[in-house]
């Protein structure tokens, strides 16, 4: 680095190395160690530096910061969404518990169905056995 | 591409998800930032706090679908303050005014001392009376620390074009200031 390229930095960010770009950082490390002409133009940009920290940052008010905290995401909608899936898989826990009580009410149905032919057929039997006995 | 580094990721994420805390943790780091940006940038409190509240709205409405890796979250909240600002300094120049932005007084003779909050308003109405570009690129490079490359980026400028404003800016804010010592005992 040279010590005309050095003053232009100065010039340019100021004596805070830290706001320098980065790869220039260590060759002007070494030229300010070595070169007194670097020292003093770094000595000058501070003196503007120094000046320019005396404007004050202004802070946020109170009013403010609860103005822009008031439109913040909300963990409602988090919730909310959570709530309906919630409401979605409850409905089809309902349905599945409908679709079985149907599905068992037909197979009860169907399977009495045939127990009580069963029954009926039986009881022809037992009916025709009695009349042999009475009629032989 | 390369994946940019992002300090505030998991915070930005987290405010998506809607976490209260994490909201006020982005308002406490974020909220000053932006409003000494708008503040420097357009030089009038009021408007200043219209274009920090808008920003941040824009954030809470960025967030849930902020994709990582890409750019900044910092980088793009200037990005949206700055337009902001765009916007408003456009408006006034569109529609002049007997009223000029509020400016501290100027008025201190040279030899005259001044208290530190007097030199900080020497310095605010020294910072307001350069050429946008100039002030813009001083505002963030040296009050919002952002790096050359994010801030020649920022004005869609190249770097050399960046530190061309940056001297000239600083080589007029220290004309204008050649009366005022840093200490503020004149």
């Amino acid at each position: 680095m040279t010590i005309e390229r050095l003053k232009a930095l100065a010039q340019a960010y100021g004596a805070d190395l830290r706001r320098w770009p980065a790869s220039e950082r260590p060759f002007a490390e070494s030229l300010i160690a070595a070169d007194p002409a670097a020292r003093a133009a770094l000595d000058e940009a501070a003196a503007l530096d120094a000046l320019l920290a005396a404007s004050p940052a202004p802070s946020p008010s109170a009013q403010l910061t609860a103005r822009v905290l008031a439109g913040a995401p909300r963990p409602r909608a988090r919730q909310a969404r959570r709530g309906r899936l919630a409401w979605f898989l409850g409905a089809g826990w309902t349905a599945a518990a409908c679709a079985g009580v149907v599905a068992g009410l037909g197979l009860t149905t169907h399977l009495t169905a045939d127990a009580r032919a069963d029954a009926v057929l039986y009881q022809s039997t037992l009916s025709g056995v009695d009349d042999a006995e009475v009629l032989g | 591409m390369v994946a940019v580094v992002d300090p505030d990721e998991d915070l930005v994420r987290r405010v998506g998800q809607g976490d209260p805390a994490a909201s006020q943790a982005l308002v406490t780091r974020k909220l000053p930032r932006v409003l000494a940006l708008a503040q420097r940038m357009l030089g009038d409190a009021a408007e200043a706090e219209d274009v920090a509240q808008e920003t941040l709205l824009k954030a809470w409405r960025q967030a849930p679908r902020w994709t990582p890796g890409r750019a900044r979250f910092d980088t793009w909240l200037h990005r949206v303050a700055l337009n902001l600002c765009y916007d408003r300094l456009r408006r006034r120049r569109e529609i002049p005014t007997d009223a000029p932005p509020e400016r501290p007084d100027e008025g201190p003779a040279p030899d005259r001392g001044l208290l530190a909050a007097e030199t900080g308003a020497r310095v605010d109405a020294a910072l307001a009376g350069l050429p946008q570009r100039q002030r813009e690129a001083i505002v963030l490079c040296h009050y919002q620390e952002l790096s050359n490359i994010e801030a020649a980026a920022l004005m869609d400028i190249s770097v050399e074009a960046l530190e061309s404003l940056l001297s000239r800016g600083r080589r007029a804010l220290r004309h204008a200031l050649a009366d005022v010592s840093p200490k503020g005992d004149g």
